[in-house]
């Protein structure tokens, strides 16, 4: 697999704030790559830099295996923050001259106008869209001429909860026709629905990153109460069914071993002659693992 | 090169302010037209005709036209420091234009207003020459056609410095203000103060005026009564002061250079957020 952006000990840092510190990344073809983390991580500044808006202080990146120039960045669909075109200009004209940036002919306006459901505003000004719509014209204006990277930033932010479905399925049938996507997002659940891969900042700090399968597993949890929980917890402590074990009012919070099934638990306990009178299913959400992962580091 | 011209294109023809200034700039000079042949009748004695003749009238007018070049200069700000405003440098650099292409943008459009600038000041010298010249050759009528690459030269200094400070204060009101304070406060107040020294003729927005100067009047009026007791010129003490021409040209040429030197820099040392 080709690689698309390396980047290596990267540095910049906004007067006292570190916004990122020697920051190591690598994305390969065919990665939909997420960049997680709460605000002020160094998501945006990360972007930014790779995309040429701001200049690093330390480190450097490559793109496609190359030194960064200009040209390349005219394979890469990208928003970073919101959008910005010229407000007097209708949005047909300002897409004219991203095709004319990116040296293409304006034949893909109509389709990439169609897939933002903006064609029927194509004579307006940017100025009268909505914040929802600016937002749309940003990810149409990413898509113009097809291109194999996409670098998108809270690509669904400002939009409504009709928007963001509407989004997130362009960005999925992007990576589903293999794209590279690097997508930077607060939204945990985003990235789940998204992702292949991610990598968690905080602080401008690489915390973790890999696939999405391992680093954000879904913990199967159960909360369990029995006749005798005292005698179910050493049990269970012995066996291979669990990872953990908490007790919590009265009743036992069970994290369980990968594949296993509550239904085993069920039969262990009976097993142990132990009759089970409450069982719960507490799937672990994979917000509040998130927040536990960047809380455990502060 | 023609690629960012388009770019340029799209985004000038179709922005009002754009529009409305240039306008202002073309009906300033073809006003002079009308209004100068009107004045004309109420001032007795000397007639601002002979003004209008050939090659005088060369001369003349570009003299007269200098300061419109201001106008251009505040289109070139006002374009300028719109783009930070609109953010949309930021979306030219992600599509994948380079600093310096971003630049090369400005300076084409510093060219191309120079050189509009320049064909109107010649059209309209060229008509009014036409029009009140009695003695008309080839040879009198393209003698000081020389002023108009002057006046090129003169608006292309503007300009590039209308760039350098738009890049440099980047919002649009300050820059305007900027500029205008220079060009009509602090170079003609320093000036004043310098006024026994050497150095006064070197300052930025002088040695561009003195590109395109104030032409001998006397002796163009002379020129017309002719009569034989004529004023001696060189007795009055009014020949132009300053630079040799000479050095006067390098001095712009000079200040336009770094204009756009640092002009390069600002563009490459930026934060386009």
């Amino acid at each position: 697999m080709q690689e698309i952006l390396s980047i290596r000990g990267l540095s910049k840092s906004y007067k006292n704030i570190r916004a990122i510190q020697n920051l190591d990344l690598q994305i390969l073809e065919g990665q939909a790559y997420g960049i997680l983390g709460p605000n002020g991580s160094g998501k945006t500044t990360t972007l930014s830099i790779v995309m040429g808006i701001i200049r690093q202080e330390g480190g450097h990146f490559s793109w496609f295996g190359e030194k960064p120039v200009a040209g390349q960045r005219r394979s890469i669909g990208s928003l970073i923050e919101t959008p910005h075109f010229y407000p007097y200009l209708n949005l047909e004209r300002n897409l004219r001259i991203i095709c004319d940036i990116k040296g293409m002919p304006y034949g893909d306006i109509g389709r990439v106008l169609e897939t933002a459901q903006l064609t029927e505003r194509k004579r307006s000004r940017f100025s009268t869209l909505s914040l929802g719509m600016k937002q749309r014209l940003g990810i149409a204006a990413a898509l113009l001429g097809d291109p194999r990277v996409l670098v998108l930033d809270e690509p669904t932010n400002g939009l409504d909860p009709e928007g963001i479905a509407e989004v997130r399925e362009i960005v999925l049938q992007q990576v589903q026709q293999g794209k590279t996507l690097i997508l930077a997002s607060h939204i945990l659940s985003e990235v789940e629905k998204i992702c292949s891969h991610v990598a968690i900042l905080k602080k401008g700090e690489l915390l973790a990153n890999g696939p999405v399968k391992e680093l954000l597993a879904e913990d199967e949890i159960i909360e369990i109460s029995c006749n005798n929980n005292d005698q179910l917890k050493s049990a269970l402590k012995g066996s291979s069914l669990v990872k953990e074990i908490e007790t919590e009012n009265g009743v036992l919070i069970l994290t369980l071993n990968e594949k296993v099934e509550p239904a085993e638990i069920n039969s262990f306990a009976f097993d142990k002659k132990l009759v089970v009178h409450h069982m719960l299913s507490r799937k672990r959400s994979l917000e509040s693992q998130f927040l536990e992962l960047v809380k455990e580091e502060s | 090169m023609r690629r960012l011209l388009h770019i340029e294109q799209i985004k000038l023809l179709n922005y009002n302010p754009f529009r409305i200034t240039l306008g202002i700039y073309v009906l300033a000079f073809t006003l002079g037209l009308i209004i100068y042949p009107a004045i004309d009748k109420e001032i007795p004695v000397i007639s601002l005709s002979d003004l209008f003749r050939f090659p005088d009238v060369w001369l003349f007018l570009t003299w007269v036209t200098e300061p419109y070049n201001i106008l251009l200069a505040l289109i070139v700000i006002m374009i300028t420091t719109k783009e930070f405003n609109n953010h949309t440098f930021k979306t030219q650099l992600i599509f994948g234009l380079s600093r310096t292409d971003l630049l090369l943008q400005k300076l084409l459009l510093v060219v191309v207003l120079a050189l509009f600038a320049t064909l109107l000041l010649g059209l309209t010298s060229l008509t009014l020459g036409l029009i009140y010249s009695y003695k008309l050759t080839f040879k009198i009528a393209l003698e000081n056609t020389w002023i108009l690459g002057r006046y090129l030269v003169s608006s292309i200094a503007y300009m590039s410095m209308g760039l350098l400070v738009a890049l440099l204060v980047k919002n649009t009101a300050l820059s305007l203000l900027t500029f205008l304070a220079m060009r009509v406060f602090v170079d003609p107040v320093l000036f004043l103060i310098l006024r026994k020294q050497e150095i006064r003729w070197y300052l930025p927005m002088r040695t561009t005026t003195q590109l395109t100067p104030l032409p001998n009047l006397i002796e163009i009026f002379e020129k017309k009564m002719n009569s034989p007791d004529s004023i001696d010129q060189s007795t009055l003490d009014i020949l132009p002061e300053g630079l040799p021409a000479w050095l006067n040209i390098l001095m712009v040429l000079l200040y336009t250079s770094l204009a756009i030197f640092f002009s390069y820099r600002l563009m490459q040392r930026r934060r386009f957020t």
